[in-house]
């Protein structure tokens, strides 16, 4: 078997779900007799034109170059995946789209000459996406399984279940029950609920599962004392620009329940 | 079989005792109450119900069924320590009767993690929590030693031979007794909430909706339920050499969209009022036809750890 050629490109974000990769000290020796790493720009140069048979793309698009990149990367790319809640979502930065300019003008770099400045967005609004890893950060063990789909001709499963399943397994004292604001139920797990172990509450970073019983979920937390805006400001911090339409209008919609 | 005394005073001593020679596994205190492998017998909790199931120490959370190591396929060899659970209650006991109907026969890895194991009771003289209901549902004595508490002792009843090996090893903790355990020693005080047994009739019921529409479909019920046994099974393979293969065993739930989700990508149960009322009938009919005593045992879990507090036993009592 020719091992395909894989290039890692980053986007702007913080370079963490590229670490999440490094990480995998075990594993990555493996992982490099099977696939032929030809760009990854913490370890080796970051050749972008060339074909990739697989190319994992984490951040978003902010500004000008990251878009004339990303267009390059998909051009040269026979698959295209999206790495990180930043890529998948839009993340944090694309909170941006929820508040007015005035709010954060002054917090954004000084405009020097070559920067232009786009509304940051997911990859999947500029270019078609094959794949997604989410997660802030992904975690490694998605990245392996994803990477050892491929190889073996096999559709790569995301993980679909919320955080609960995981939660519950690790034998976790519920945050809800401690008052905190909690996303789990919401949120499409595959973390090892990584954060709630920490007795951390889930912030969705993962992006909602398409299972979520939204006017039940809000109902309870309503009755907990959380109030309607600091529900939805939760739910869109990592979820960026992919807070399901239904969620959307169930908030749009009953302003005053 | 034989019935003694011990002195609560002894109780710690006797625990101590077994720990040397077996794995003890019993409820802990710390946020929670969980079963859990005991390092000091002074960490147990008695006072409340365990928040956690024993389950996981029997139906375990994953589990190698079989390997390929790129020549052959491999069986695990199982060899199961020596094992002893104290404090598990009626509802807990008979939660693993309920499973051995199930898996005994069929699953080796769980019949395995059933050998070598002694099971010892802890009696409820009154339910432990607000949720619990084991006392219309025909709870039978299943147990190799049911410890009944009587403030300064434990009147001890032991009913297998698992159960008198202890008292042959330990005979120093244990008086000979005359009290014939009988049914009033049985009977467990507030625990007699669900009025109807048979939903078999029930399922087009509107009032099914009042649960549905809470539940966020999020499993906790099913983690924590005692008896629940679903799973799911996949190939991990190694990234080390992609030739070896293990086949695990992970528990699922049949509260999840993907649990139903079978080749060509179809969900089969997608909707959710259809997995709600599946746990239940599952729970209250379905294992009863084939096995012909009901699955659930009463314990309340699945309703103190819902976070949306859905009783269904509040839901059927209130059917017309
Ligand atoms: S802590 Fe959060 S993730 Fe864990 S069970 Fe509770 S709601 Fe679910
Ligand atoms: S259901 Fe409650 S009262 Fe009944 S045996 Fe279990 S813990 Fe005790
Ligand atoms: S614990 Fe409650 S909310 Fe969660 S799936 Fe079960 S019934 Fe539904
Ligand atoms: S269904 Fe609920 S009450 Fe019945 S055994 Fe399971 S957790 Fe306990």
């Amino acid at each position: 078997m020719t091992k395909p050629k894989v290039g890692f490109y980053g986007l702007t974000g913080c370079a963490g779900c590229q670490l999440s990769v490094l990480f995998s000290e075990d594993e990555i020796v493996s992982v490099l007799g099977l696939i032929d790493i030809v760009s990854f720009p913490f370890i080796r140069e970051k050749n972008i034109d060339q074909h990739f048979d697989i190319c994992i793309v984490e951040g978003l698009v902010a500004d000008k170059h990251d878009l004339e990149t990303l267009k390059k990367l998909r051009e040269n790319s026979s698959i295209l995946v999206a790495i990180g809640a930043c890529a998948h979502t839009g993340n944090v930065p694309a909170y941006r789209h929820y508040t007015l300019k005035e709010n954060y003008q002054h917090l954004l770099y000084e405009k020097k000459e070559g920067i232009q400045d786009i509304d940051p967005t997911p990859l999947d609004s500029w270019v078609k996406v094959d794949y997604t890893i989410p997660g802030c950060p992904p975690d490694k063990r998605e990245i392996m399984n994803f990477i050892k789909a491929l190889l073996l001709g096999k559709e790569p499963l995301t993980y679909s279940s919320p955080v609960c399943v995981e939660c519950r397994r690790n034998n976790n004292l519920c945050l809800l029950e401690e008052g905190k604001l909690c996303l789990g139920p919401i949120t499409r797990g595959g973390c090892n609920s990584v954060c709630t172990n920490g007795s951390f509450e889930c912030w969705g970073c993962r992006g909602q599962t398409d299972d979520a019983n939204i006017p039940a979920f809000v109902a309870l937390l309503q009755e907990k004392g959380f109030k309607r805006e600091e529900i939805l400001k939760r739910m869109r911090e990592f979820v960026g620009l992919k807070l399901p339409e239904s969620t959307m209008v169930f908030f749009n919609g009953n302003n005053n329940a | 079989m034989a019935t003694y005394t011990v002195r609560k005073l002894d109780l710690r001593s006797l625990l101590q005792k077994i720990m040397q020679s077996s794995e003890l596994i019993a409820p802990v205190k710390t946020d929670l109450v969980r079963f859990q492998v005991v390092e000091d017998p002074h960490d147990i909790c008695l006072t409340e119900q365990s928040f956690y199931p024993v389950k996981e120490f029997i139906f375990r959370k994953h589990e190698v069924l079989v390997s390929f190591n790129g020549k052959k396929v491999i069986t695990p060899v199982l060899e199961p320590k020596e094992r002893v659970i104290f404090g598990l209650r009626r509802c807990d006991l008979n939660a693993i009767m309920h499973q051995d109907k199930a898996l005994i026969e069929v699953d080796v890895n769980y019949r395995a993690q059933r050998q070598n194991l002694t099971l010892i009771g802890y009696h409820c003289n009154e339910a432990p929590s607000q949720y619990c209901f084991c006392g219309t549902l025909e709870l039978k004595d299943f147990y190799d030693m049911m410890f009944f508490d009587r403030g300064d002792e434990f009147i001890v009843d032991v009913a297998t031979e698992n159960g008198s090996r202890i008292i042959g090893k330990y005979p120093e903790f244990f008086r000979k007794s005359n009290h014939k355990v009988t049914e009033a020693d049985k009977k467990i005080k507030n625990a007699d909430r669900l009025f109807k047994t048979d939903i078999s009739k029930l399922y087009d019921h509107p009032d099914w909706q009042k649960g549905v529409d809470k539940c966020l479909s999020c499993a906790a019920c099913t983690s924590l339920c005692p008896t629940c046994y679903c799973f799911e099974i996949k190939d991990e393979v190694s990234i080390h050499d992609t030739k070896k293969v293990d086949r695990v065993r992970e528990w699922s739930s049949c509260q999840l969209k993907g649990f139903s989700r079978v080749a060509g990508n179809h969900v089969f149960r997608d909707n959710r009022k259809e997995r709600f009322k599946h746990r239940i009938y599952h729970q209250l009919d379905y294992f009863k036809k084939r096995y012909g005593i009901n699955m659930c045992v009463g314990c309340g879990r699945c309703i103190t750890a819902c976070p949306t507090r859905i009783d269904f036993v509040d839901i059927i009592n209130g059917m017309k």
